[in-house]
């Protein structure tokens, strides 16, 4: 199983508890459609792609991504989160060759 | 005449190979289609479930008027909607409407999400519209749509 390379940011990077904060995930995979031929071989590509984002905050569910092969390579998804406290953002990503993957980071709301 | 008659053919051998030629060529080059190849009339069918979306100022896309490279055509959608248990914007749908498969991403949100805002990266096969539907809490869906010329396209 290939490791990929993924980074979660999260935007503004001072957050009080209580804040709406822009969680960025980027991930570096392929995205083939299965509709582009290789340029040496002539031979169809076949389609790899990612079809499963999850996000987690405190492992509960905050929102389910269901994507398709029309996404970009190296796919950037964002999102809005409301802070309730620290704990961590992990993301869990699948795509259609069975690969499973997952990204966690820390949530470290500034007081006052 | 004999001049005439042979310009007559010559024209016809033009037409001829000038029909055949390209049927030849579009045979060739026709585009494999994809895994999970859908329209987009289906698309929408299948997402708002047979019920259909309207047009409603609630739902913001922001895409490029025109997009140099279709490979990345950064899209960002926001839904101008509460967010409170019970009535909160619950799916975010963008679609373009001449992709092979019109679906790009389905978001499932939650009332923890405090806003709705989804923002990515899609594919554009040609210069198409782009779709985004939002269900509300009541269950309705509204959407926004707005067209993107791709000068070059970002799925061959």
């Amino acid at each position: 199983m290939a490791k990929r390379k993924s980074l979660i940011k999260i935007k503004p990077r001072k957050y009080k508890v209580g804040d709406i904060v822009k969680v960025d995930f980027i991930v570096i995979h392929p995205m083939d459609t299965g509709m582009r031929k290789d340029k040496k071989t002539g031979k169809i590509i076949p389609a790899h792609y990612i079809n499963d984002v999850q996000f987690f905050y405190n492992d509960k569910l905050v929102t389910k991504l269901v994507v398709w092969e029309s996404v970009s390579t190296n796919p950037y998804f964002s999102i809005n989160m409301k802070i309730t406290g620290p704990g961590k953002i992990k993301v869990v990503y699948k795509d259609n060759l069975g690969e499973v993957n997952e990204k966690t980071k820390k949530v470290k709301p500034k007081k006052g | 005449m004999q001049r005439r008659g042979f310009l007559k053919g010559l024209a016809g051998a033009c037409a001829l190979t000038a029909v055949g030629v390209p049927s030849v060529t579009l045979a060739a080059k026709k585009k494999p289609k994809g895994p999970n190849e859908m329209p987009y009339k289906k698309a929408l069918e299948v997402i708002t479930h047979g019920k259909g979306a309207v047009d409603s100022p609630k739902v913001k896309l922001v895409v490029p008027e025109i997009a140099e490279n279709g490979a990345v055509v950064p899209v960002k959608v926001t839904v101008d909607h509460p967010m409170e248990p019970g009535n909160y914007v619950q799916e975010i749908h963008i679609l373009a409407s001449k992709n092979s498969n019109a679906r790009c991403a389905d978001l499932f949100l939650t009332p923890e999400n405090g806003k709705a805002y989804f923002a990515t990266r899609i594919k554009l096969g040609g210069t198409q519209e782009v779709v985004a539907v939002a269900k509300l809490g009541d269950g309705s869906y509204v959407k926004a749509h707005k067209s993107v010329k791709v000068t070059i396209g970002g799925c061959g």
